[in-house]
């Protein structure tokens, strides 16, 4: 059976976040690697990545929609979607706590800023990755 | 419930398949579209990986024109032991 609308976007977004964040994790952490902890540079980095998510994101759900019919969410779509966020917010809230910690220790801004950025990608990367399970597998 | 007793595992059985063929052979996506599901989820339903809300449920009924308890059953059986801490 193919997929709804919602599963397809949902994989349109998980596909986007992941190339998109692959390469600001892989570009910072080089920039990181060697020494750059002014934050000037990961801000400009960051609202290229945020730009080019946007351009995936639309892009993706065009696809979606003109390979099959954009529907309405339904109940089991909400349930999987709550279900998901609340599996998966953990990871968000170790970041909160790690960063939190950081600053206690005094640790610079863009250590703080990396974690979390790192903890809101992996929490949302996780609810997505936990919404196509819950659709393949069953609620 | 009584404290310290496992609760009755709830399996949520249905007859929409066979009550869609009865029905002028209705289609996953004709049924999805009276019930305003979509035919993922009735497919879900049907294929009882997704137990629906009681509204849905009686949405189902009211197309085939029968009680909800001849389209959905629902087994109980004992839950497994939970392994209590020693």
């Amino acid at each position: 059976m193919l997929p709804s609308f919602e599963e397809k976007s949902v994989w349109v977004q998980l596909i986007g976040l992941v190339v998109v964040f692959a390469g600001y994790f892989g570009i910072s952490g080089v920039m990181l690697a060697n020494g750059v902890t002014e934050m000037a540079p990961y801000v400009s980095l960051f609202a290229v990545a945020i730009v080019l998510l946007v351009v995936v994101q639309i892009v993706g759900h065009i696809a979606a929609a003109v390979i099959g019919k954009p529907e309405p969410r339904d109940e089991r779509d909400r349930l999987i979607g709550w279900r998901a966020e609340s599996n998966s917010s953990w990871l968000l809230a170790t970041g909160v706590f790690a960063a939190i910690t950081g600053l206690l220790f005094e640790f610079e801004p863009v250590w703080i800023s990396h974690v979390l950025l790192a903890s809101l990608f992996a929490s949302e990367a996780l609810k997505l990755v936990l919404q196509i399970v819950y659709y393949r597998r069953g609620v | 419930m009584t404290k310290g007793s496992d609760p009755l595992r709830a399996t949520v059985r249905n007859h929409i398949r066979s009550l869609r063929f009865a029905a002028s052979e209705m289609t996953q996506q004709d049924l999805a579209n009276r019930i305003g599901v979509s035919r993922q989820t009735l497919n879900a339903i049907e294929g009882e990986k997704y137990s629906p809300s009681l509204e849905v449920a009686f949405r189902i009924a009211r197309v085939f024109g029968k009680p909800l308890e001849e389209v959905f059953t629902c087994q109980f059986e004992a839950a497994p032991p939970r392994k209590r801490p020693k």
